[in-house]
C-alpha cells in the first residue's frame, strides 16, 4: 500500500500545489483587504463599519469554504479520472492487493495532499495574524472552530468527487449526485447548536461517503457486484442529491408557474399616534387603511394616498427584543464561534471590539495595529481583563447601542476618544423622578436585559431605552429617568418591544409583541398590545392588535406543492434540529403531503421490483426506502440498479431478465447458441514440455 | 502436475444493454498450454478477458481462473496473474525504471533479470518517460512488466495491435523465449495469424459473441478444406452443403471453403458434376479468414454480377 500512496502522492502532488497556491492567493487578498479597509477607514460611514470584516480569520471562512468544497471534489475526482482509462485501471485493479488496500492507498494519499494545500495556507495565514502588529483585532482559537470544522467538511467534497469520478452512470442523470451528501452537510452543520452535532454530522456523511467509493473500487463503480455495505452507502449517497434536485425542481416551478400574488401586512403608526394597517404587494403602492377598514385618504386631494407621503407621516420607532436568558454563550455554535467578538465603534486612531470572553471593550491602535488596552465598568485597564469586571453586553445585539453599555444593574456612558466609562443610570439608585406609568411586576428580579440609544435625528443622542424584567425605562442621555413602564405582558412570550415617538415631544407608544415561539405556542391568538403614554399624564389608552402574519398550521399552497417531492423523514427530522426538539414543531401537514406521494411511489417501485425480477426481501427492503423518503427515495432506487435487458423466454414466451441463469417465470434455462455446422469443439488437454 | 484447467467458464455471459458480448461461453484451458483466442473486432474477445480477471462483472454464468472464483480473485492469485492490456496504458509521467520499480513492490517473486533483458531487448532507455515511448516501446515496457513477476498464468489482449513489424517482431520473441515453461499458461488473443501459428498449441475463435471454436491448432487447420471444382461451362449454382464456409464463382470455377469435409461432402461436390475436382492447400490465416469472413456464395461471372440488383 505504501507503493500505491508513494505513487498517488506523485501522480496529485501538482494538483495540491496548484490548489495550495490559489488558496494562499485568496488569503493574501483577504490580508491585502484587511490592510486597504485599515488605511481607508475614515471613508467608511460608522453604520457601514459594523459590517466590515474586522478579523481576517473569521471572515475569509466563506471563501475557505467554497475553495475546500472545490478542491476537495475536483481532488477526489482527478484521482479516478487519472486512471479512468479502460486498460489503466485495469494496470491498477490487477495490483495483487485488495481492492479495500487500493482504496485505502488512494484516500491517504488524497487525505494527505488535501491536508498539505489546505492547511499550509492556513497555518501561514493563522501565523500571520497571530503575529501582533498585523490584526488589530481580539483573537482566541475557538474562532479557528468554524474553519477547521469547514475544512473539515472538505473531505466530504472530496470523497464525492471520487464517487463521482468513480460511478458508471451519466453526467446529466445521476452521476454527480454523491455531492448531495456533502451540500447538505455542508447547509446543516452551521445550523446545528453544538460543535458535537456538527462534528457527528460530518462524520456521517464521510462515512456514507467513503464506504459508497470504498464499494465502488469492489465494483468498478457499478452497484451491481458491490458489497451490502457499499450498497447501501451509494444509495445514501445518491439520496440527498435527488432531494436537492428534486426541492430546487419544484421552487423553481412553483416559483415561475404557481406562486401565489405576494402581500404582506403591517401595522405602522403616523406621528399623531394613529395606527394603520399597510398592506404591500407586489407594485409600489400599498393598500393603507385604519383599523376599522377605512382607506386613509389625502386631506387636501381627497384621494386614496400614496406609500411615499404615507411614509414621511410616520414616527420614529425603535424595536429591542431583550433577552434574559442566562445561558451564556447561547445561540448556534457556528455563529457563537464567529461571534466571540464585536465591532463597537472606531475613533479616528484607535478601534474598540467588545471581547464576550472578558466582557470587556478592547482597543486597538489602528496605526500599529496593536492592542492598547481594555474599558470595563472599572475604566481603562492597560491589560485585557482589567481587574476582571465585566459588562452584561450580549454580543449578538452588540450593534444596537454605540454610545452606552451596561451591566446587570448599571448603564453606562462611553468616552471611547478618553478611554474612559461613565455610569449614567443604576438600578439600584434610580432617581426618584420618574413618572411611574404603571405599578412594577416583579421588582425583586430586577436585571437589565436590552439598551437602546435613539437618536431622533440619526445623529444625536436625544434618550435612552433601558429594559428590565419588571419595567421599559425611557431615559435622557444623562441618565435620568423620564418615565418607566411596566414591562405587562413580559418576557420571555412577549420579547418584541417597540417605542414610537410621536409628534409631541412628550408623547409616546409602547407596543408588545409575542415572541413568534410564543405566537405559535397560541396558535396565533395573542394580540400585540399598543399602550400609548404621556410623560406627565401617564397612560392616555390602549389598545390590542390582532395578529397579522400568523396562520397557525396552516401552509400555503406553495409549500404543500413543495413537500410533495421532499422525502417524509427529512420534513419530520429537519424541526428536530433544534436546541430543544419538540414532536409538535414537525409539520405534519406537509408531512402527509409527502407521505401521499411515498404511497404513489410504492407501487411504481413495486411493479419495477417484479418487472426486473429483485428477490422479495429486496423488493420489501426498497418498499420500505420509497415510504420513507418518498420520490427521492424511488429516484434513488432507479439510479443505483443497473436495470437488466429482458428478451422473450423460448419456452414460456415471456420476457425474462438476462441477468437470471433461469426464466423467473417458467425456469428454463437459456437456450444454447443455435449451431450451424461449422463448429469446432474437441477436448483439451494439459500440454507437457 | 496439475491437470486442473487454469481457466474455465460455464456459460459466461456479458450483455451491454440489450446485446450480449460474450453470450454462453463455455471454456477450459489446459495448464502449461499457449492457448490463442481469436474472433473479429467486436466478437468478445477483450471482454471475455476482463471477465476472467475480474474487471468487468459477468451478467450471469461463472468462471475460474487458477481455481478460484473469477468474481472475488484474490490477491495472492492475482500475483500468479500477468495482464497485458491491448493498450498498454502505463502512468506517463513515470519513467521505465520507475515502472520496474513501482511494478516490483507488489510481486514478491520480481525477477529484475527478465525486466532488464526485455527492456534491453526494445532498447529502452531506463531514464525515458513512458509519455515520450512509441506504441512499440510501450508494449515492450507493458511486456517487461508482466513477464518480470514470473506469473503462472499469462493473460495478453492482443499484445501486437498497432505495433510496426520490428517491433511486433521483438514482442513476440520475447514471448517465446521468456515464457515457454512447462507449468506457465500463456492466453493470448490476437489478429495476427502467423503468431497464432507460431506459438499456439490451442485456438479458440468468438464469433458474434459465440464459442464457434475450441481445440487444437492442427485441428482447426485440417477442419478448413478449400476445394477447386472446375466446369466445362459456366458452373451450376452452390447446392446446400453442411459446412460450407464459402463459395467463389468464377467462370469455368467453383472454389468452395468447408467445415469438416467428409464423403458427404465430396458426394454432394461429384453431384454437381465437375470436370475436375481438387484441395488446394490452405493456410491458417486464410482458414481464419473464411471462416470468420461472410459466409455464403459470391460470384465473380460477370454476367451474373451485372444482372444483380
Amino acid at each position: 500500500m505504501k507503493t500505491l500512496i508513494l505513487k498517488e502522492l506523485r501522480e496529485n502532488v501538482k494538483l495540491a500545489v496548484l490548489g495550495l497556491g490559489i488558496l494562499a492567493l485568496i488569503l493574501a487578498l483577504n490580508a491585502q483587504k484587511y490592510s486597504t479597509i485599515l488605511k481607508n477607514l475614515g471613508g467608511i460611514s460608522d453604520s457601514q463599519q459594523v459590517y466590515l470584516p474586522w478579523q481576517p480569520l473569521v471572515s475569509s471562512d466563506i471563501l475557505i469554504g467554497f475553495f475546500c468544497a472545490i478542491f476537495g471534489a475536483v481532488l477526489g475526482w482527478f484521482q479516478i479520472h487519472n486512471e479512468r482509462h479502460r486498460d489503466l485501471w485495469a494496470f491498477l485493479i490487477h495490483r495483487p492487493i485488495t481492492r479495500t488496500e487500493i482504496f485505502f492507498g488512494k484516500v491517504i494519499a488524497g487525505l494527505m495532499l488535501y491536508v498539505l494545500a489546505t492547511g499550509l495556507p492556513l497555518i501561514g495565514f493563522i501565523a500571520w495574524a497571530l503575529v501582533p502588529g498585523h490584526v488589530a483585532a481580539p483573537f482566541q482559537w475557538a474562532m479557528l472552530r468554524p474553519t477547521a470544522i469547514i475544512v473539515l467538511s472538505g473531505t466530504l467534497y472530496y470523497f464525492a468527487g471520487m464517487l463521482t469520478g468513480l460511478r458508471q452512470a451519466r453526467w446529466y442523470a445521476s452521476r454527480a449526485l454523491g455531492l448531495g451528501v456533502a451540500l447538505f452537510v455542508s447547509l446543516m452543520f452551521q445550523s446545528e447548536w453544538h460543535l458535537w452535532q456538527a462534528l457527528f454530522l460530518i462524520l456521517i456523511g464521510g462515512i456514507i461517503l467513503a464506504t459508497a467509493v470504498w464499494g465502488g473500487f469492489h465494483s468498478h463503480g457499478y452497484y451491481r457486484g458491490q458489497p451490502a455495505p457499499g450498497r447501501l452507502a451509494l444509495t445514501g449517497a445518491l439520496m440527498p442529491g435527488w432531494g436537492f434536485v428534486l426541492a430546487l425542481t419544484a421552487i423553481l416551478l412553483v416559483e415561475l408557474l404557481l406562486r401565489s400574488p405576494y402581500s404582506q401586512t403591517q401595522y405602522q403608526m403616523t406621528k399623531d399616534g394613529a395606527i394603520y394597517k399597510v398592506t404591500q404587494g407586489d407594485g409600489d403602492q400599498s393598500n393603507i387603511v385604519d383599523l376599522a377598514g377605512k382607506p386613509l385618504v389625502d386631506s387636501k386631494t381627497g384621494r386614496r394616498i400614496g406609500t411615499a407621503d404615507f411614509n414621511r407621516q410616520l414616527c420614529i420607532r425603535v424595536q429591542i427584543s431583550p433577552d434574559f436568558s442566562n445561558q451564556a454563550p447561547h445561540g448556534r455554535w457556528f455563529d457563537r464561534d464567529c461571534n466571540r467578538f464585536t465591532f463597537w465603534r472606531a475613533t479616528p486612531d484607535t478601534l474598540w471590539y467588545y471581547w464576550g470572553r472578558y466582557g470587556r471593550l478592547v482597543g486597538y491602535d489602528i496605526a500599529t495595529r496593536r492592542f492598547i488596552g481594555s474599558l470595563g465598568p472599572d475604566g481603562f485597564a492597560q491589560n485585557v481583563a482589567g481587574d476582571g469586571s465585566r459588562f452584561d453586553h450580549a454580543p449578538a445585539h452588540a450593534s444596537a447601542s454605540r454610545r452606552i453599555i451596561n451591566t446587570a444593574d448599571t448603564v453606562y456612558a462611553l468616552d471611547l476618544e478618553h478611554r474612559a466609562t461613565k455610569a449614567i443610570f443604576t438600578l439600584t439608585n434610580e432617581s426618584s423622578g420618574a413618572t411611574t406609568l404603571s405599578a412594577t411586576t416583579n421588582a425583586a428580579n430586577e436585571a437589565i436585559g436590552e439598551i437602546a440609544e435613539v437618536s431622533l435625528n440619526g445623529n444625536d443622542w436625544d434618550y435612552t431605552i433601558v429594559v428590565t424584567r419588571g419595567y421599559i425605562r425611557l431615559l435622557t442621555p444623562d441618565g435620568k429617568v423620564l418615565w418607566r413602564a411596566a414591562y405587562k405582558p413580559g418576557y420571555p412570550d412577549y420579547n418584541q418591544i417597540q417605542v414610537t415617538f410621536l409628534d409631541s415631544r412628550n408623547q409616546f407608544a409602547l407596543w408588545l409583541s409575542p415572541s413568534w415561539y410564543a405566537q405559535g405556542k397560541a396558535g396565533g391568538k395573542l394580540p400585540t398590545q399598543v399602550v400609548w403614554l404621556d410623560r406627565e399624564q401617564g397612560v392616555l389608552k390602549n389598545t390590542d392588535l390582532p395578529e397579522l402574519f400568523h396562520n397557525g398550521r396552516e401552509f400555503a399552497r406553495e409549500q404543500k406543492l413543495i413537500s410533495l417531492s421532499i422525502s417524509p423523514a427529512l420534513l419530520v427530522m429537519i424541526p428536530l434540529i433544534n436546541e430543544q426538539p419538540r414532536l409538535q414543531d414537525i409539520p405534519w401537514v406537509l408531512v402527509r403531503y409527502s407521505l401521499a406521494t411515498a404511497l404513489v411511489c410504492l407501487p411504481i417501485g413495486w411493479w419495477l421490483g417484479l418487472r426486473y425480477s429483485l428477490s422479495l426481501p429486496a423488493r420489501l427492503g426498497w418498499a420500505a426506502f420509497y415510504l420513507v423518503f418518498g420520490i427521492p427515495g424511488l429516484l434513488t432506487f432507479l439510479s443505483v440498479q443497473e436495470w437488466p435487458a429482458r428478451e422473450s423466454c423460448p419456452n414460456c414466451k415471456k420476457l425474462r431478465v438476462v441477468d437470471r441463469d433461469q426464466c423467473e417465470h417458467c425456469g428454463a434455462n437459456f437456450a444454447p447458441p443455435e449451431r450451424n455446422g461449422t463448429e469446432v469443439f474437441e477436448p483439451l488437454t494439459a500440454v507437457k514440455y | 502436475m496439475n491437470e486442473q484447467p487454469v481457466i474455465r467458464t460455464q456459460g459466461l455471459t456479458r450483455y451491454f444493454g440489450a446485446k450480449p458480448a460474450v453470450y454462453d461461453l463455455n471454456l477450459e484451458v489446459p495448464r502449461g498450454c499457449v492457448f490463442a483466442f481469436l474472433g473479429r473486432n467486436g466478437s468478445g474477445k477483450t471482454t471475455t478477458i476482463r471477465m476472467l480477471l475480474g474487471l468487468l462483472e459477468p451478467t450471469r454464468g461463472e468462471g475460474s481462473i487458477l481455481g478460484h472464483d473469477i468474481r472475488s480473485l484474490p490477491p495472492e492469485v492475482r500475483a500468479r496473474i500477468g495482464y497485458l492490456t491491448e493498450d498498454h496504458q502505463l502512468y506517463g509521467w513515470m519513467s521505465v525504471r520507475e515502472c520496474g520499480e513501482f511494478q516490483s513492490r507488489f510481486y514478491p517473486l520480481w525477477n529484475e533479470q527478465i525486466f532488464r533483458a526485455v527492456i534491453g531487448h526494445f532498447n529502452l532507455k531506463p531514464t525515458a518517460r513512458v509519455k515520450d515511448l512509441s506504441r512499440g516501446e510501450r508494449a515492450g515496457l507493458c511486456l517487461g512488466l508482466t513477464l518480470a513477476p514470473e506469473p503462472e498464468l499469462l493473460v495478453l489482449d492482443d499484445p501486437a495491435i498497432g505495433l510496426d513489424p520490428v517491433a511486433h517482431r521483438s514482442l513476440i520473441e520475447s514471448m517465446i523465449y521468456l515464457t515457454r515453461r512447462s507449468d506457465r499458461t500463456i492466453f493470448f488473443s490476437s489478429h495476427q495469424l502467423a503468431d497464432v501459428e507460431r506459438v499456439a498449441d490451442y485456438v479458440a475463435v468468438l464469433d458474434r459473441s459465440v464459442l464457434q471454436v475450441c481445440c487444437p491448432l492442427e485441428t482447426f487447420r485440417n477442419s478448413v478444406r478449400q476445394i477447386r471444382l472446375r466446369f466445362s461451362s459456366a458452373p451450376p449454382p452452390v447446392p446446400k452443403i453442411p459446412g460450407l464456409l464459402q463459395a467463389f464463382r468464377a467462370e469455368g470455377e467453383l472454389r468452395l471453403t468447408c467445415m469438416h469435409y467428409n464423403d458427404a461432402t465430396e458426394q454432394a461436390l461429384r453431384a454437381l458434376a465437375p470436370a475436375q475436382m481438387e484441395m488446394v492447400p490452405i493456410s491458417l490465416e486464410d482458414a481464419f479468414i473464411s471462416y470468420l469472413g461472410e459466409r455464403g456464395e459470391k460470384s465473380f461471372i460477370l454476367s451474373e454480377t451485372e444482372a444483380q440488383p
